[in-house]
Parts: C-alpha cells; sequence; structure tokens
C-alpha cells in the first residue's frame, strides 16, 4: 500500500531528523514496556505491601517521619520511606509498586488506542470515501449526520455513551501469563470495551471528514474515469483506485488521533468511567488525595501519559513533514 | 455582500438542520439508557403500582413518536424537562451554572490567543531561532499533556508547595470579590487553556511561514513596503483564516475539556454538574447539557465561518 517512494522519503526524514527519531524511540519504548508488561513489571501491579506504603520513588523520601493522611487527618507517623529498589518509582497509598501499574496502565491505554483507531478507520474510511466518490444526496446526507457527531464535544458524548452503556469489561488472558512463562502476575488484563466503543463513535467523524476530502479530490481524475469506462463496479474503483490514494492523509490523521484518543482514555478513567482500575488516569485520581504527602502517586502515572503522547506527536509531525510537500520543513 | 448575505443564511439553514440533529440524538441517547426513570424518582420501598403511576406522570407509557414530538416541543419552547433526582428544571439549572463555565472557557480562550498568536507571529519570523525552539518545546509540551494531569500538576506545585493559589471552588463571583475570583480563576484557565494555545501556536507559525513564501509578499517588499505592514496586514491576516477554522472546529475540545478541569477545581459550572448527573443517572440534566452545548458549537462554527468568509472572500463564493 505505501509506495516506494514515500518509503524513501520517510527514511530521509527520519535521518535528517533526530527529534522525530526520540518520538519513535519514545513510542516504542512504551510500546515494548506495555506488550511484555508481565515480564518487565518488577511486582504484580495488584498487589499491595501494605508495609511499603506511600514509598517515594528512588532518590526522594526522607529517614525519620512522613506525614500520612489517616480517615482524613493528618498524622504523623515515624518511618522511612526512602526509594529503594525494590519499588523504583514508588508505592501508593496501598502500598503497589508504581512502575509496575504504570506498565499495566500503559497496556490498557494502547489497547484501547489500538482497538479505538482500527474501528475508527475502518468506519471513518469506509463512510468518507464512500461519500465522497458518490458524492449528491449520499455526500450530503453523510456528512449532515458527521457534523451531528460533531457538534457534541468527543468527551461529553463518550461520557454519555458510558452512561448508556455501563462498564463492559473484557478479561483478556495474558500469554505471557497463560503460557507459563511468567508467574506471579494478573492472568487475565482487563480491556474497557465500553471506553472503546465510546472513544470509537466520536472518533471516527474525524477520519471520515478526511477520507471524504481526499475522495473528492481524486474523484474526477483521469485515471478513475478510466477505471470506470473500463467496466469496473464502483466497490472496485473505491478499493483499487481511491482508497490507495487518499491512504496517506489518512493514515497521518490516524496516527494524530491516537494521542487524542489515549487521553480521553485517560480522561475518562481520572473522571472514574472506565470499568478498570488498572489505568493511568485512575491512578493519577488516586493520587489527588495524597498530594500533599505522597506527590509522586499523581504524578508518575502522568509522566507515562505524556511520554506516549509526546512519542505519537513526534512521529505524527515526522510523518507529517516527510508525506506532505505543503508543509515541508513548516512543523515543529 | 449578497453573496455574504446568502452565505449566511445557507449557513443558518444547515445549522438548523444539524441541531435538529442534536436534539433528536440526545433524545435516543435516554431512550436507550437502560435505567427506568420512574424508578430513580420513586422511593425506594416503591410498589409497582407506584412506579405505574410515575411512568404515566412522566408520559414514559406513551409511543416513542408521542415522546419525540413532546420532546422536541418542549425543547424548542427551552422547556428542557425536570431533573430525576432534585426535581428542579433543567434549564434553570444550566442558567445557573452556564456563567461559571463560560467565564472559564472565555478566560481560557483569551490566555490562549494573547500567548499562542504573538508568539507564533515571533517563532515563525526568527525561525531556528532559541525563540522558536523554545516555543516549539512549549507547544510539544501543551498538546501531550492531559488537562486534568497538568491541572494536578499545578496545583501540587504552586498550591501545594508554594500556596501562590487556592486549590478549588469558585465561592465569589466577580462582582462580589474580584481578587478571590481571580485567584481562583487562574489554575483552571492555563489547565484549560494550554491545549488550546499550543495548537493556535503551531497554525500561527505553519501559517505564517507558509504565507511569507509567497509571491505576493515578494511583490509588496519589492515596492518597499515597511515590513510590519506586511507582516500585520498582509501575512498575519491571510494565515488567520485557517487558524480561526481550526479554533472553531477544536472548540469542542475546549468545553470537553471543561468538564474534566471543572471536576479537578471542583467549579460549579455545567461540567461539574454533568458529571453528577452522571453518576446519578439523571438523564434530563445530562440531555440538557449535551443539547446546550451541542447548540452552542453550531452557532459557534457558523459565526466562525461568516468571520472567515469577511477574512477572505473567496469562501462565500465556494
Amino acid at each position: 500500500m505505501i509506495s516506494k517512494r514515500t518509503q524513501t522519503s520517510l527514511k530521509r526524514e527520519l535521518r535528517s531528523n533526530p527529534i522525530a527519531i526520540l518520538g519513535v524511540v519514545l513510542f516504542m519504548s512504551l510500546v515494548i514496556g506495555a506488550l511484555f508488561a508481565p515480564i518487565l513489571a518488577p511486582h504484580d501491579p495488584t498487589r499491595q505491601y501494605s508495609t511499603e506504603n506511600h514509598q517515594a520513588p528512588i532518590g526522594f523520601g526522607s529517614e525519620d517521619q512522613r506525614t500520612v493522611l489517616i480517615d482524613g487527618e493528618i498524622q504523623t507517623i515515624a518511618s522511612d520511606n526512602r526509594g529503594t529498589l525494590t519499588h523504583v518509582l514508588g508505592t501508593d497509598a496501598n502500598g503497589r509498586d508504581l512502575f509496575s501499574r504504570a506498565l499495566y496502565g500503559a497496556r490498557t491505554s494502547l489497547m484501547v488506542a489500538l482497538a479505538a483507531m482500527s474501528i475508527s478507520l475502518l468506519l471513518g474510511t469506509a463512510t468518507g470515501l464512500t461519500s465522497g466518490y458518490y458524492g449528491g444526496r449520499t455526500d450530503s446526507i453523510t456528512m449532515r449526520l458527521v457534523d451531528i457527531v460533531l457538534a457534541f464535544p468527543a468527551l461529553l458524548m463518550a461520557l454519555a455513551l458510558f452512561g448508556i452503556l455501563g462498564p463492559m469489561t473484557i478479561w483478556i488472558p495474558d500469554p505471557l501469563v497463560t503460557s507459563g512463562l511468567v508467574s506471579d502476575r494478573p492472568a487475565s488484563v482487563p480491556f474497557p470495551g465500553t471506553v472503546t466503543i465510546a472513544i470509537s463513535s466520536v472518533i471516527w467523524v474525524w477520519i471520515a471528514r478526511v477520507a471524504r476530502a481526499e475522495a473528492l479530490s481524486v474523484k474526477n481524475e483521469e485515471y478513475i474515469t478510466a477505471a470506470r469506462t473500463m467496466g469496473m463496479s464502483d466497490f472496485q474503483i473505491i478499493r483499487r483506485h481511491v482508497l490507495p490514494n487518499c491512504l496517506t492523509p489518512i493514515l497521518v490523521l490516524g496516527t494524530v488521533q491516537l494521542a487524542t484518543i489515549i487521553i480521553l482514555e485517560s480522561s475518562l478513567s481520572f473522571l472514574g468511567f472506565s470499568g478498570t482500575t488498572l489505568s493511568l488516569g485512575f491512578d493519577i485520581a488516586q493520587g489527588r488525595s495524597y498530594l500533599g504527602t505522597s506527590w509522586w502517586i499523581a504524578s508518575i502515572p502522568g509522566v507515562f501519559i505524556v511520554a506516549a503522547v509526546v512519542g505519537i506527536n513526534l512521529i505524527g509531525d515526522w510523518l507529517r513533514d516527510a508525506l506532505d510537500p505543503d508543509i515541508q520543513g513548516g512543523g515543529a | 455582500m449578497s453573496t455574504l448575505a446568502e452565505f449566511i443564511a445557507r449557513r443558518l439553514a444547515q445549522g438548523v438542520l444539524v441541531v435538529w440533529g442534536v436534539v433528536t440524538t440526545v433524545f435516543l441517547l435516554r431512550f436507550l439508557s437502560p435505567t427506568n426513570p420512574a424508578v430513580l424518582i420513586a422511593p425506594e420501598d416503591a410498589t409497582a403500582e407506584t412506579i405505574r403511576r410515575i411512568e404515566e406522570d412522566l408520559g414514559l407509557n406513551e409511543p416513542i413518536t408521542v415522546q419525540y414530538l413532546d420532546f422536541m416541543f418542549r425543547a424548542v419552547q427551552g422547556d428542557l424537562g425536570f431533573s430525576y433526582a432534585s426535581n428542579t428544571a433543567v434549564t434553570s439549572r444550566i442558567i445557573g451554572s452556564l456563567p461559571a463555565t463560560l467565564e472559564l472557557a472565555f478566560a481560557s480562550l483569551v490566555f490562549a490567543i494573547a500567548i499562542s498568536i504573538p508568539l507564533g507571529i515571533v517563532s515563525a519570523k526568527y525561525r531556528g531561532s532559541k525563540i522558536d525552539y523554545g516555543s516549539n518545546l512549549i507547544s510539544l509540551g501543551g498538546l501531550s499533556t492531559p488537562n486534568f494531569w497538568l491541572a494536578i500538576m499545578m496545583v501540587l506545585v504552586l498550591s501545594v508547595q508554594f500556596g501562590l493559589f487556592p486549590t478549588s471552588g469558585r465561592p465569589f463571583g466577580p462582582t462580589e470579590n474580584l481578587s478571590s475570583w481571580i485567584a481562583h480563576m487562574v489554575l483552571p484557565t492555563i489547565a484549560l487553556g494550554t491545549y488550546f494555545m499550543a495548537l493556535l501556536f503551531r497554525m500561527t507559525r505553519n501559517g505564517v511561514i507558509e504565507e511569507s513564501g509567497k509571491e505576493y509578499v515578494t511583490a509588496a517588499r519589492g515596492k518597499g513596503l515597511p515590513e510590519p505592514l506586511i507582516t500585520y496586514r498582509y501575512i498575519l491576516q491571510n494565515s488567520l483564516a485557517p487558524v480561526v477554522t481550526v479554533a472553531g472546529l477544536q472548540l469542542g475540545v475546549l468545553i470537553g475539556g471543561s468538564v474534566v478541569v471543572e471536576a479537578v477545581f471542583a467549579w460549579p459550572g455545567i461540567g461539574s454538574m454533568f458529571i453528577r448527573a452522571l453518576n446519578s443517572a439523571d438523564w434530563p440534566i445530562l440531555q440538557g447539557v449535551l443539547i446546550v452545548v451541542g447548540t452552542g458549537y453550531v452557532l459557534i462554527n457558523i459565526i466562525v465561518d461568516v468571520i472567515n468568509a469577511q477574512l477572505n472572500p473567496q469562501v462565500a463564493l465556494s
């Protein structure tokens, strides 16, 4: 699907652009961290080491005493909460290892991102290309529909859909654990189904808009007319000629929208509408109660979100710079 | 001028259609929700008979078409029904909470524009300079940071550590206690406006760079026109049209974002109201907020299009 020339220009841009490499490295390390979370995480993300709670990340914390919020009252107890190698990024209020939780949380984010993006790409591309290719009444009806979905802020709509569907969590067996490669880790991981559906239903319209615009711009090209004269069916023309010629901008937008999806997912779980507790947004919400005493609980998961989104945005810039001659060198 | 009037009329007609779609969608959403409002309203020990009576009262036993027409008819008149949880009129609840949200959204917009546009111009003019590098970095950070986390980090550093700003709430309106109001506004405004600022900065910078390379700019320079005139009168005006369009389209992000930011700061706006209503399945409130926000979005985008048509008359003709 991706032409030789496109590949060359992508590679050239990547070589001359160290920032793009940084993006790829950032994103890939999170993908690997999430994919192999059971192996890479030093602890079970749900296990509570109750005697080691509120432990600071390595290099932080103090030796003598700490203040803790117990039953809504701030109390000072004597203890040592300095960071240790056992919990490199510290522990939360229940003594769960934050690094392990962050890896598993990143897993949830990326699973949702991948699933929601696949659904949006399929739905958006199919609708957009059909709408743009046929034009006329099909086009105006579809586009008004898109306008209606766009009129609702994505987060509000996703929340409302969550309110209708309720949490639907699908437990997916973890192949790394079931195969016996690692033990002591959760045997299955929660996949927040409702979050995925809710996010897909607001993201596909953006893909549809771009797909339609691209289809409009190629539909009167000579090769389309030629294909039509040769007696190809509309479906074949869309699949063989329109789609490949519209794919690049759609994929670039898809990449950029991954960032939006990750932020939406974390916002939903932050607000308590996700159906899983293994999520970066959920951990940030938990950490809010301990800002005065254990700053790291809310901070650490956020750093992972920002890293993932920065990575995606840098990759998006790289793709745009390499593929869109109009704004060559214009992006950051 | 007549083309502009025609353009506005056409956009308004489209807008009415979309708003109708918005109201219809919102009606259907409630219909799809599995909770029975009558059960929510009824006391816990209510008999089946009581629940049936409440259903009748609410008109829930009517066919869907009757309910739909009734809903439409009321909505057009500005009657959005009654909250299940508190039995208060949704319209007056929204009118009560809207100012807090609007002032936050407006402040964020001003914050975003005031920083992004000048910075975008400077960045484009001095491409590759330290200022350009720095502002691109900030913009990347702004685009990549979830607003609720940014909010919490600001509370952590500026409120908890240094005690500079209050952590949450909006105890006074601007007319009651101006300094308290401003102090409470600062963090929510930055939290909500940062993404928008980053976005507008990028658009402005790219737009100015793109326009600066065009022939009319070279021609204007050749004619010896003063540089500020070229920058502000020609380049900026032409590069602002896409900025305004995207700003309008992305306004949903700002309004959606205010839900999370309001939740973090316990800001008494429609966002906080929405979350509370979601937790208690109070659908009339949810519907009301969605209708108001959706309609507002459509209206603002019509205004944006009209502004654009004025900035660039070619738009109206296409």
